[in-house]
């Protein structure tokens, strides 16, 4: 730049010597723009194919249960076998809320209780993974059918032991289907508020085969703990638990916030899923 | 120049600033967002949203910070500081919708206020890795919407240029911010260390683009001026400062700009009463001192803003002796007249 060459904004034109430079800076920064998105697009780490039917609205008919997380439990038809195979479908609110309220409602409504007896949901289905859930929406006047008398169909319950796990404590809607990512700590806040609100949250747990495996948590006594968690919830834990099946879901019975620890630590340079968030995770079989 | 906000229109060097800046983050949105639909097809329309306008306005800003030290060591990059503001303003709209949509998205429909649950939802503050990074998010958002709101030159006259200055320092604390914000937040997800080095890397160019700046800087204050007379410092020869240009001497921690304007040499005080540009490095146009940030002008034997305008800054006497420019440091009162000193 010489000395005739000065530069002020409020000219129309900036001088021959310092447009050409701003020229170039502009071809650098194109370049700077075009790289950046293309590498921060390609390098984000893979979302889940979990689906939500969003304004698609589903007719599930099934057993209602209250236990072990408000539910509805289908039944297939009969297969070449004779046998019939059943899907536990937990139910979840509007927006960040669980179930319990609206199905609260509902019964008021009808002045009747919902608990083992057939009913039919409109509602929208999520689901990822082999799980499936359904929300039901007060605006969707979800109860379509149910039957007056109650059936008797126990789950297929099998004690597993007590077993110790590392994973993650997620909520369900978000993780299974609402939203990308539905885990870990950038969906953290979200988590918290989903499971304040009545969401059954789900133990998350990725074996050495890197395959998910999914659990509901209930306290010993088979109650809610949706209070206590809010401190641990999405950010690698270890628990210590019994284990039960009921029919397609595995229930962790956790006898006090004792038995979680955080595994914790920061993920700034890890590179694989297993070590980031779940850490590598054991189910064995000890007695108390 | 208190008036120079209405003086001043969107002629067409600003028109094309703004066209660029227009052209820029629409590349960027549609690269990303079209990238990110091919590679990732499962993304939902949510995360595309919060994702492409956040790292824009992260790359917005890391631009924005980077004009300045730029320009500081040459002077080739100031027509990118003129407008700045601009750059800032968009920076900030992206960053709003990204904050604006999160906040939504990940707080509303719940058990409690989404501005509570911001709050109240994730209260590790005594955990590093669980900290609540969304909070750090907020009041960097915050920092930027006062910085939006008071960027226009009616708030820079109306809180002082010293009060806004101060204000827009915090620039670099909401940048801390922003990247406590990424590091504590979907970094502890997105587990490839490829945002870590970009992170990196942006934060070493920016830091390394300061120091260098500083350094020039600290060079012309530490020149120390040995010979005295009478009040008067020897600064240079006389034929070092060029016509309508000047020449920066720093003495006792104040900066001066000797100009040399018609075979005659006038000092005024270095700093702008508009952002606190260095008019030293500025040029004489139409007889007066223009500043090289944002062209506001001062006579040079009075430092007094050509009306209608009201800036003053301090002038200071010059003598010269042999061919030697002598500089007296004692400033006179903004706007007082001085009668320079005739080149032989
Ligand atoms: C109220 C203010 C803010 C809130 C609630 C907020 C919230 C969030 C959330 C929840 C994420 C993770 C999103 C994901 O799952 O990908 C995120 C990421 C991010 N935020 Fe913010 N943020 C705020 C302000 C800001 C500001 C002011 C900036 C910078 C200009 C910023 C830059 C980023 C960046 C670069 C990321 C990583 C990319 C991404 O995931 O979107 N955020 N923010
Ligand atoms: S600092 Fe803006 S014109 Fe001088």
């Amino acid at each position: 730049m010489d000395n005739k060459e000065f530069y002020i904004g409020w000219m129309p034109a900036a001088p021959g010597g310092l447009a050409k430079h701003i020229r170039k800076v502009v071809v650098i920064l194109i370049m700077l723009v075009i790289t950046a998105g293309i590498i921060l697009a390609l390098q984000q780490k893979k979302f889940s194919t979990a689906t939500f039917e969003f304004g698609q609205l589903t007719e599930i008919t099934g057993i209602y249960q209250q236990f072990p997380v408000p539910s509805i439990k289908a039944m297939s038809n009969l297969d070449a076998s004779g046998h019939s195979s059943s899907l536990t479908i937990p139910l979840v609110g509007y927006g960040k809320s669980g179930a319990e309220g609206i199905i609260a409602e509902l019964e008021k409504e009808k002045n009747t209780t919902l608990d083992k007896k057939t009913v039919t949901f409109r509602g929208t289905l999520l689901y990822s993974d082999g799980k499936t859930l359904l929300q039901i929406d007060k605006n969707d006047d979800p109860l379509t059918k149910i039957s007056d008398a109650v059936v008797n169909v126990p789950p297929a319950i099998k004690e597993l032991g007590t077993v110790r796990l590392t994973g993650e404590i997620l909520d369900p809607k978000c993780y299974f289907g609402v939203m990308k990512p539905g885990q870990g700590k950038p969906h953290r806040d979200c988590a918290i508020r989903c499971i304040a609100g009545g969401m059954s949250p789900v133990f998350y747990v990725r074996n050495e085969k890197g395959e998910a495996n999914y659990y509901l948590i209930l306290d010993a006594a088979g109650k809610k703990m949706n209070e206590q968690l809010k401190d641990i919830i999405a950010e690698p834990v270890s628990l210590r638990a019994r284990a039960v099946q009921y029919d397609d879901w595995i229930v962790l019975y956790i006898d006090g916030m004792n038995k979680i620890t955080r595994t914790g630590g920061l993920s700034w340079f890890k590179t694989k899923d297993g070590d980031t968030y779940c850490g590598v995770s054991h189910t064995i079989n000890v007695s108390e | 120049m208190s008036a120079s906000y209405v003086a001043v229109g969107w002629n067409r060097q600003k028109k094309i600033y703004d066209w660029l800046i227009a052209g820029f983050c629409f590349t960027y949105l549609l690269l990303f967002i079209s990238v990110t639909l091919i590679v990732n097809e499962q993304v939902t329309f949510e995360t595309l949203l919060i994702r492409s306008t956040s790292t824009l306005a992260v790359l917005l800003l890391h631009v924005i910070l980077a004009i300045g030290p730029l320009c500081r060591l040459d002077k080739k990059f100031l027509p990118l500081l003129y407008n700045r503001r601009h750059l800032g303003v968009t920076m900030f709209t992206f960053a709003l919708a990204h904050g604006g949509f999160s906040i939504f998205q990940f707080h509303a429909l719940g058990n409690t206020n989404p501005f509570v649950s911001l709050f109240i939802s994730n209260t590790n503050f005594n955990s590093f890795a669980a900290f609540p990074f969304q909070a750090l998010g907020f009041f960097a958002l915050l920092i930027f919407f006062l910085m939006a709101i008071t960027s226009h030159d009616f708030w820079l006259h109306n809180l002082s240029p010293r009060v806004w200055k101060t204000l827009h320092m915090f620039v670099y604390l909401a940048y801390l911010l922003v990247v406590m914000h990424v590091m504590l937040g979907v970094i502890q997800y997105e587990n490839n260390p490829v945002f870590v080095i970009i992170i990196l890397a942006g934060a070493v160019t920016l830091i390394t683009l300061h120091l260098l700046a500083g350094s020039k800087e600290r060079k012309l204050d530490k020149r120390k001026f040995s010979l005295e007379q009478e009040g008067f410092m020897y600064v240079c020869p006389a034929e070092e400062i060029e016509d309508s240009r000047a020449k920066i001497f720093c003495i006792d921690k104040e900066r001066i700009a000797v100009y040399r304007h018609e075979n005659k040499l006038y000092a005024i005080h270095n700093v702008c009463k508009h952002q606190g540009g260095p008019l030293g490095e500025g040029k004489i146009l139409d007889g007066c001192i223009t500043c090289p940030w944002h062209g506001y002008q001062y006579l040079p034997h009075n430092g007094q803003s050509p009306p209608p305008f009201k800036e003053k800054v301090s002038t200071y006497d010059v003598k010269i002796i042999d061919g030697k420019v002598w500089l007296n440091p004692v400033p006179f009162p903004e706007g007082t007249e001085r009668p320079g000193a005739t080149i032989k």
